[in-house]
């Protein structure tokens, strides 16, 4: 496996000034769209995205959670929100068709042209990132810029940031930063400082974040998991269940046969002319 | 050797499945097996079935079609044939001791040994535990393929539970379906039941025999009484 290269976004750098949004859209030239989720519901006019999410033409959005605390007061807790490209994937797992793969270097990757937009993957995902897409009738995400890395470039999103806040490079690299960074936090005014995306959902997110408050304050899940009814149609019914078929069609033929040679024999030893169909 | 017995006119024949109950299970046959080979090209990730509906698009809108088509048919059929579902429902009901009675030595007949079998209602007791699983499993089917079709529209769990139910419903319904187009066509023992589903009637002789007790009730000598 080669050298795992991913994004680390530092919270208490980012500025919200939605770049990394703008960037991402003209890169994977998708439209913008000013009455769609993430501005937190179609038309409500604001700039507020806090329950925002990512859709169908936006890959990368930048959400504002606003957080009230006796002692810190008003913060303003700002968060990348794209697809975290997780190191074991569901979407890979449930999608029939083969269009996700896990590229050498981290990312996951969704083929749309594989795509038929059955939407497994949506509902797989802990943090429900693949949105369909109407027009072309298959789901979208973040792609981590495959193209642009495969061509030594970063990502659009780590290119344009202008506060410095997305840097591309290794993840082993990138955490050891991290945990620098985090150190650094603690001490200086952000004592519940940490990292996010190491070792969530076991084997950890591809993306990595340095996070000023715990996860729940920037509306991320402080648990991310698999639900339970996923992961019993992929461990159980898929592979399994679906051998009960053959059995029945296999009692079926063995039937077919043996009543047959039965009548025969009977025929035999009898002598009945009439086909005995009683 | 012969496939299913020669259909007979010259004999006595008594109505068994009227034509709405035929043209409902034929169009339910002909959906239903369009749904499941679409739907195994999806389960099995098999490309060479998606091929034949013209890739897994072509497969995904005559699955759509066929369900759609399954649906009303199913649906309208209840509605104008609600007594004859009624009938059905109660004979169902009659479940007894005839009916474990057959369900212990079917086995037998199934491999083509010849047992003596407890006198039959309109459905035997095989015929009963079809009619209750399959319409269960079909019912299911629909559900959860409706929500699957509009997900977003739902709470997201009762759609992930769709998916393995849409599944487990698929896998039940097909071994009934492969034990049942099997028991009512080739299998030795069932003889006239597929003109019985086909044209209507069955031998009236053949009725008398394998469903003594709806021969007697429907047929016999106090129901023909009765009815002058």
């Amino acid at each position: 496996m080669a050298r795992q290269m991913t994004n680390l976004f530092d919270s208490s750098k980012c500025t919200a000034c939605r770049g990394c949004f703008s960037a991402c859209k003209n890169s994977n030239q998708m439209p913008a769209l000013f009455d769609r989720s993430y501005f937190g519901g179609p038309g409500n006019g604001t700039y507020d995205s806090k329950d925002g999410d990512t859709d169908a033409e936006t890959l990368t959005m930048i959400r504002f959670n606003e957080t009230e605390d006796p002692v810190d007061g008003v913060r303003w807790n700002f968060l990348k929100w794209q697809c975290m490209h997780c190191v074991d994937p569901i979407c890979l797992k449930v999608c029939p068709k083969g269009a996700y793969t896990k590229l050498d270097w981290g990312c996951t990757f969704h083929d749309e042209e594989k795509c038929i937009g059955c939407q497994y993957c949506t509902y797989a995902c802990p943090f429900g990132i693949p949105k369909y897409r109407k027009r072309t009738d298959t789901v979208t995400k973040c792609t981590l810029c495959y193209e642009r890395v495969a061509e030594g470039l970063q990502p659009a999103c780590a290119q344009t940031c202008a506060p410095g806040a997305i840097k591309f490079g290794y993840r082993d690299e990138l955490l050891e930063e991290a945990r620098e960074r985090v150190k650094y936090l603690r001490v200086n005014g952000f004592p519940r400082a940490t990292i996010y995306g190491e070792t969530e959902l076991g084997t950890g997110t591809n993306k990595l974040y340095i996070l000023t408050d715990t996860p729940d304050k920037f509306g991320l899940p402080v648990k991310p998991q698999i639900e339970g009814n996923t992961i019993f149609w992929q461990n159980w019914v898929q592979p399994y269940f679906g051998w009960l078929i053959p059995i029945a069609l296999g009692a079926s033929a063995l039937s077919f046969v043996t009543s047959r040679v039965i009548a025969n024999k009977n025929k035999e030893y009898e002598g009945h002319a009439e086909g005995g169909h009683e | 050797m012969q496939w299913i017995p020669e259909y007979r006119d010259d004999v006595p024949r008594v109505e068994r499945f009227n034509l709405l109950a035929r043209s409902t299970h034929w169009i339910h046959t002909v959906t239903f097996l369009l749904c499941l080979f679409t739907g195994l090209a999806l389960f099995l990730r098999a490309d060479w079935l998606a091929v034949i509906f013209g890739g897994f698009r072509g497969a995904g809108l005559v699955h759509r079609i066929a369900a759609v088509v399954m649906t009303v048919t199913i649906l309208t059929a209840m509605v104008i044939g609600v007594k004859g579902v009624i009938a059905w429902l109660k004979d169902l009901l009659r479940f007894g001791m005839n009916d474990i009675g057959f369900l212990l030595k079917f086995p037998a007949e199934f491999l083509g040994l010849k047992v003596k079998i407890p006198p039959q209602t309109r459905f035997n007791g095989g015929e009963k535990m079809n009619s209750m699983v399959t319409p269960t499993m079909v019912f299911l089917l629909m559900i959860s393929g409706w929500i699957i079709w509009w997900p977003s529209i739902w709470w997201p769990g009762l759609v992930r539970a769709s998916y393995w139910i849409h599944d487990i419903a698929m896998i039940l319904a097909t071994i009934m379906v492969s034990m049942h187009a099997y028991l009512g066509s080739f299998h030795p023992g069932s003889g006239e039941s597929f003109w019985g589903m086909w044209k209507g009637t069955v031998r009236a002789d053949w009725a008398q025999h394998h469903h003594t007790i709806w021969y007697d009730e429907t047929y016999g000598e106090k129901a023909q009484a009765e009815a002058e």
